[in-house]
């Protein structure tokens, strides 16, 4: 097992906290937790396609970066005009 | 052996950064400063794992998309952490910043004088 795959891994253990405060928290402070895993997600994937030796999952990573912008801007723009 | 052990730092680190954001986000009080802790998660830790990938692989297509990647969250970061605080700020004081920009268009401030 190569050093990225125990980085993704160990990455995955912020998901802990972060999914705690995704489930109890108020619900601005859960649309940061969300942001923030998606922030993870993209870098694990980062570090699953180097880890594996797969170039062409990269394009995961990359995609899930643009659209983690455009999710986000939706949910934001959502939530501050309804309650 | 130098390149494994720079490679390990560097995720070490990226690893270390990401996990004590994640703690930050869950023992801050509010919304506001639980936003500060996502930066480091976008724009710190892409960066040093892009770092450890090309010392890893040298010049090649997989450094070449992480550091699209990194440019991608660096870029598209701040403006979602700018729209979150802004909804957030929007949602505690009431939609006040719409009610200034309708006061701008109509010629009033808030206070009732005359822009």
């Amino acid at each position: 097992m190569s050093s990225f795959v125990i980085a993704a891994i160990a990455m995955l253990l912020a998901l802990v906290p972060l999914g705690v405060v995704l489930c109890r928290a108020e619900v601005m402070s859960a649309v940061v937790a969300y942001e923030a895993i998606g922030s993870v997600a993209v870098l694990v994937l980062m570090l699953l396609a180097e880890g594996f030796r797969r170039s062409g999952e990269f394009e995961l990573a990359v995609l899930l970066a643009v659209l983690l912008l455009g999710g986000g801007l939706v949910f934001v723009r959502f939530l501050e005009r309804w309650r | 052996m130098a390149r494994a052990v720079i490679v390990d730092v560097l995720l070490g680190l990226a690893v270390a950064v990401v996990l004590i954001s994640a703690a930050g986000v869950l023992l801050m009080r509010d919304a506001y400063q639980k936003a500060h802790y996502v930066m480091p998660v976008s724009v710190v830790a892409p960066v040093l794992i892009a770092l450890a990938i090309g010392v890893q692989s040298g010049w090649t297509i997989s450094t070449g998309q992480s550091w699209l990647v990194v440019a991608v969250m660096v870029i598209a970061s701040p403006f979602l952490a700018h729209a979150t605080v802004r909804a957030i700020w929007i949602r505690e004081h009431g939609g006040a910043s719409r009610d200034l920009a309708r006061a701008g268009r109509d010629g009033e401030r808030q206070d009732g004088g005359r822009l």
